[in-house]
């Protein structure tokens, strides 16, 4: 992650953007609806009870990469249209 | 519950948010409380309201999962904040924006009916919310402390409006601020986020861990108990489709970004960019915790309460309740409280500044209330506007009750925020998307929405005939509110989103493509899609006539915010700029004032009227903003201004350069000029130097004797006289305002607005003054333009020194064809050929060391076989001597003939040129011999000159025929010593000038008579003519170069064998 461009970081937001909309919606979540138990807990109950804190994870560790003075904190490198 | 315990816990609390936010608040200047990461990432959680606080429970227990969208959108969106959000941050920063109606407004040229527009939607859409909010605080109050039980019956929700009412006018209208930020309600809604997620992990925890044995055994009991409500916990049920899960997730996106509150916390209220990347994690983590514990407190509130799904809404609160917990329920009761007050104070907040900003104040301009202080009314109708907007919520509630309006609007207000999103977001990314389209689009996108949602929720709260939702108005089917063009099988949300975006982005797209945007737009929205940009000053094309001073602008703006604040705020506008002697900002800063002026009046009053009011005030004084006479003739000047300006220079450059005349050059220039910037004269003067005035040299445009034809005197009387005097430019930009009378009566003769002089200056010299006038327009000169002006008159500098060396090297050519024609003329005097005599052999040369010199020889055959042999040299090497040179020989042709010896000769020849020699202060030295080749007496004479030499060929030593004499010139009257020398045959005689004995070598070493001698000796076989080439060749040896320095002259005769006449 060191050597990330800009360019690279923003791609890397926008797809992790997709891939949570993908993962939250038909049909992926479909994987998960079924009356299936794991430690007592409904199946897509313990999907988004993983699933949400790994998302937040994952935005929490580019915000810090982010936050770190080598990352482009400037503006202008990473917004360039 | 006791009636007044829970009054008094309440009221307690009241005072604890409220101190929090006075700290906060008195703190602001010390420093910000809330410029904090963490009170960031608590505030936004104001999106988590009673209907979410309450509601999610009871979601959960009646239909199951999709509680959970409305978190996890906001989840996923804010992947985009550091791009999308900070965005947003950065323009509201930049331009003083204070609500999402001014955001949108100022992004299509700070328009006013879009302003209004979106005002108007906001409050519709959200007003009803407001009051969903007083209706749970009233209905959790009643569940805490039940009527029947207490006995009191009180209006709870009116003595909610009423309390919110004065906790929002208290910190968000206490004063007029310039920036709409609330520091102490921002503390205050920190805290209340902080008390809800306490209360509702409380509660968590307490149902799960306390009532149940953990997640568990909630989810075994209930599916045990309830096998037939499992889909609770699934997907694609009958209430849970895929569609309408994904219509709320994205409809959540769309809603936390741009609610009105959610904007203002989020956008406007951010103190630092860096929080967001704080709040991008914190803000989903906050939803995480508080979503963790909604399904087992619904799974577990139905299993207690035998699966009644009655009171599910409030499982939250009655669970603590029902056993007997009523500390827990205070807590819950708090935080329900927290969550409802947060929420209708930041949207009472939000509501009313664009309710002042886009509805009031254009009425209140249009009007023109002519009032000294604005500032005072302003910040009562503002508070009336947060009281009006919370008792309107009040009346709703009051009047439609428990109707099923009340249940959906939260979602139904999540979906008219969903409608921003086009104009906003195409207004942040596109540069297509203009004004007019925003607007249609989002007059469609409501009328919809309205269609779509609130229609069929007032026809199931009975206030309109159910027909039109089973056979669609007039008995149109294909305008069934719920099956709009015969669209069916949707749930009301998803229908209602897909047929409002159709319309509105698809007339946002559709318009933003047909239409171009309008010049007024191209300011702002270059602002907005490039708002990390670099931050360029913007080009001044504008300028104020009759331009008020800053005193005037504070003034006016003391009657929008007050004097207090505009004296703040122009302070630190002053602080950093230049001032000049004056005491006022430079001409060009004046449009930047205005600039600051209207911002800061936006901070208070919003972008749109901000500019009304300063464009009312300008008009009403008589200033005007004059459009800068686009002096780069290209519409864009700001972003190209800088490559045309090259462009000229560049051409300017080319004229110089073109080798024309300076004449021609000159005129090309101000052709140039002309033509590019439209002034209606352009003139150069130079200084003539002997006049000491500056003279016109070329003149283009109208004619005016007095302005382009008439010289100037160098004084400090005329603007013109003191650009030379001083070496500066002087700009007058408005004829008005001139200072030296003199030039102010011919500039105003001349009916001219405005005139620019710059020194023509070349190499730190002064040599004239280029000069513009403008007829029609003031203030054309920009300070770019002086720039662009003053290295065009260094250009017609330039192209004078190149003028002036061209001329210079012309003279100098001329020159040298005269010397070249002087010096053929005078090798022409010399003697073409050598006599022919028998047994003479005869050579001579002249080797001038310049063009013309003052050496001279000359063979005379006389009648009497006699021949005369001269030798002569004027001192100097000029046309001077040249001259002199021809007079000698001019006497010597005509006169030594008839005069029988060389002593008279020499006599004569000095009477004749002592004169002259004496006027020219030159001398010559001159050499006279006669010989008779019958007796081979050799008799000469000589005026100074070196002695020749004769090599005797039987001793084959040296002679020097030395005669006393003079040098020509000294004296009126000299006698000459006349002398004779037999010459024998072999013999050889040199008559040389002082050219070959005096050349140097480079030790400074002469060559001398002595190495003469020596050649005389070692060459005295060869013929006369070979002996001379020797000669020469010899000296040019010892020398080193070819050139002589000073003229060389040889005669040599030899006499061969038998010699007769």
């Amino acid at each position: 992650m060191k050597n990330w461009q800009p360019g690279h970081l923003r791609e890397a937001w926008v797809l992790c953007f997709i891939l949570g909309v993908v993962m939250l919606n038909y049909p992926f979540l479909q994987i998960f609806n079924k009356p299936t138990l794991i430690f007592g807990i409904p199946l897509l109950v313990l999907y988004f009870l993983v699933g949400w804190p790994i998302s937040i994870l994952v935005i929490y560790l580019f915000s810090r990469f982010l936050a770190t003075p080598h990352a482009p904190t400037s503006p202008t490198e990473d917004e360039e249209e | 519950m006791s009636l007044g315990l829970v009054t008094t816990i309440t009221l307690l609390y009241v005072g604890l948010l409220f101190t929090v936010a006075y700290m906060a608040d008195s703190r602001q200047r010390i420093s910000s409380l809330i410029a904090n990461p963490a009170v960031y990432s608590l505030s936004l959680a104001v999106y988590f309201t009673s209907w979410t606080f309450y509601g999610s429970v009871g979601r959960a227990a009646t239909s199951g999962l999709d509680f959970l969208p409305t978190y996890l959108g906001p989840t996923l969106i804010a992947f985009t904040w550091w791009f999308l959000l900070r965005k947003m941050v950065r323009i509201s920063k930049e331009q003083n924006i204070v609500s999402i109606a001014d955001f949108i407004s100022s992004r299509y040229g700070k328009s006013a009916s879009l302003g209004a527009v979106v005002t108007i939607f906001a409050v519709l859409g959200i007003m009803p919310y407001i009051a969903l909010q007083l209706k749970a605080i009233s209905t959790s109050f009643n569940l805490i402390c039940p009527p029947e039980a207490t006995g009191y019956s009180a209006d709870t929700a009116l003595a909610m409006a009423v309390l919110l009412s004065l906790f929002s006018v208290l910190f968000g209208a206490r004063h007029l601020s310039t920036t709409e930020r609330h520091e102490g309600m921002v503390a205050a809604i920190a805290l209340e986020s902080l008390v809800k997620i306490v209360a509702f992990v409380a509660v968590g925890l307490f149902v799960t861990f306390g009532l149940f044995d953990g997640f568990g055994d909630i989810f075994n009991r209930f599916l045990n108990q309830f096998p037939e409500r499992a889909d609770l916990l699934l997907m694609e049920t009958a209430q849970i489709p895929y569609t309408s899960w994904f219509t709320l997730t994205f409809v959540a996106m769309m809603a936390i970004m741009f609610l009105p509150r959610q904007f203002h916390i989020m956008v406007i209220e951010n103190t630092d960019e860096k929080h967001i990347l704080s709040a991008m994690w914190g803000f989903p983590a906050y939803m995480f915790l508080l979503n963790l514990f909604v399904i087992p407190i619904a799974l577990g509130g139905l299993l207690i309460n035998q699966g009644d799904v009655s009171g599910a809404d409030y499982f939250v609160l009655s669970l603590p309740l029902q056993h007997d917990y009523p500390a827990l329920a205070l807590l819950v009761f708090v935080g329900g409280f927290s969550a409802s007050a947060g929420m209708v104070m930041v949207e009472a907040v939000a509501l009313s500044t664009m309710i002042l900003n886009h509805l009031i104040m254009p009425v209140i301009l249009k009007l023109r209330f002519d009032m000294v202080d604005f500032s005072g009314l302003l910040i009562h109708l503002k508070r009336l506007g947060i009281v009006a907007v919370i008792f309107l919520g009040y009346f709703y509630c009051h009047v439609i009750g428990d109707s099923y309006a009340l249940i959906n609007i939260g979602l139904t207000s999540f979906l008219a925020a969903t409608q921003f999103a086009p104009a906003l977001i195409g207004g942040l990314y596109w540069r297509r998307a203009n004004g007019r389209a925003a607007l249609v689009g989002l007059c469609l996108g409501f009328i919809v929405w309205f269609y779509t949602l609130l229609i069929p929720s007032f026809v199931r709260s009975g206030w309109l005939d159910t027909h039109i939702l089973e056979n669609g108005p007039f008995h149109i089917a294909l305008l069934k509110p719920l099956e709009l063009f015969g669209l069916s099988g949707f749930d009301i949300w998803t229908h209602a989103l897909f047929w409002t975006l159709f319309f509105n982005l698809g007339a946002f797209l559709a318009l933003s493509l047909l239409t171009p945007a309008p010049e007024s737009e191209l300011e702002q929205r270059e602002k907005f899609i490039n708002a990390f940009g670099l931050s360029r000053q913007p080009q001044e094309r504008q300028r104020i006539s009759k331009a008020p001073s800053i005193i005037e602008f504070v003034d006016l703006m003391t009657k929008f915010i007050g004097e207090k604040q505009a004296h703040t705020a122009i302070a630190n506008y002053v602080g950093d700029r230049e001032i000049d002697e004056r005491g006022s900002l430079s001409e060009f800063e004046l449009p930047n004032l205005k600039r600051f002026a209207e911002r800061t009046l936006a901070g208070s009053v919003g972008a749109a009227p901000a500019r009304i009011i300063i464009e009312n005030y300008l008009e009403a004084r008589g200033s005007q903003m004059e459009d800068v006479f686009d002096i780069f003739g290209s519409v864009n000047l700001s972003r190209t201004s800088s490559r045309e300006q090259l462009s000229v220079l560049y051409e300017a450059a080319r004229v110089v350069a073109s080798g024309d005349e300076l004449q021609q050059i000159l005129d090309n220039i101000l052709d140039l000029f002309i033509q590019q910037f439209k002034f209606d004269l352009c003139v150069i003067r130079l200084i003539d130097i002997e006049k000491k005035t500056l003279t016109v040299r070329s003149q283009r445009g109208m004619s005016s004797l007095h302005l382009g034809e008439s010289e100037r005197e160098l004084t400090q009387e005329t603007y013109i006289g003191s650009t030379y005097l001083n070496n500066s430019v002087v700009v007058i930009n408005d004829s008005d305002f001139m200072e030296k009378a003199k030039s102010a009566q011919i500039i105003h003769r001349e009916g001219i607005k405005s005139f620019a002089h710059a020194p023509i200056a070349i190499e730190g010299e002064v040599i004239g003054v280029i000069s513009a006038f403008s007829r029609s327009v003031k203030g054309v000169f920009t300070s770019e333009f002086v720039e662009l002006f003053t290295s065009l008159a260094g250009q017609v500098g330039v192209a004078w020194r190149n003028a002036q060396q061209t001329e210079r090297i012309i003279t100098a050519r001329e020159h040298e064809r005269e010397m070249q024609i002087a010096k053929t003329i005078q090798l022409g005097l010399l003697p073409a050929r050598t006599p022919d005599l028998k047994g003479i052999d005869l050579a001579g040369i002249c080797v001038p060391a310049h063009q013309v010199g003052g050496d001279y020889y000359d063979y005379l055959l006389r009648d009497d076989g006699t021949l005369d042999l001269v030798i002569a040299d004027v001192s100097g090497h000029n046309i001077g001597a040249a001259l002199l040179m021809v007079e000698a020989r001019t006497f010597i042709q005509s006169r030594a003939r008839s005069l029988s010896s060389p002593s008279l000769i020499m006599a004569e020849l000095n009477r004749f040129f002592y004169d002259d020699l004496t006027r020219s202060e030159l001398f010559i030295t001159l050499f006279y011999l006669t010989f008779d080749p019958k007796t081979r007496i050799a008799t000469y004479a000589s005026a100074g000159h070196n002695p020749p030499l004769l090599w005797r060929a039987a001793t084959r030593t040296i002679e020097r025929l030395d005669a006393e004499g003079l040098i020509l010139g000294v004296r009126p009257t000299v006698t000459f010593d006349q002398e004779q020398v037999d010459m024998l045959s072999g013999d050889l005689l040199l008559l040389y000038t002082d050219g070959i004995t005096e050349a140097e070598n480079d030790q400074g070493e002469f060559f001398g008579d002595e190495r003469l001698c020596a050649l005389l000796d070692e060459f005295h076989a060869l013929a006369a003519s070979e002996i001379r080439e020797q000669m020469l060749h010899q000296v040019r040896l010892f020398t080193g170069i070819h050139h002589f320095k000073d003229d060389v002259s040889l005669v040599i005769m030899r006499i061969d064998g038998e010699t007769s006449g």
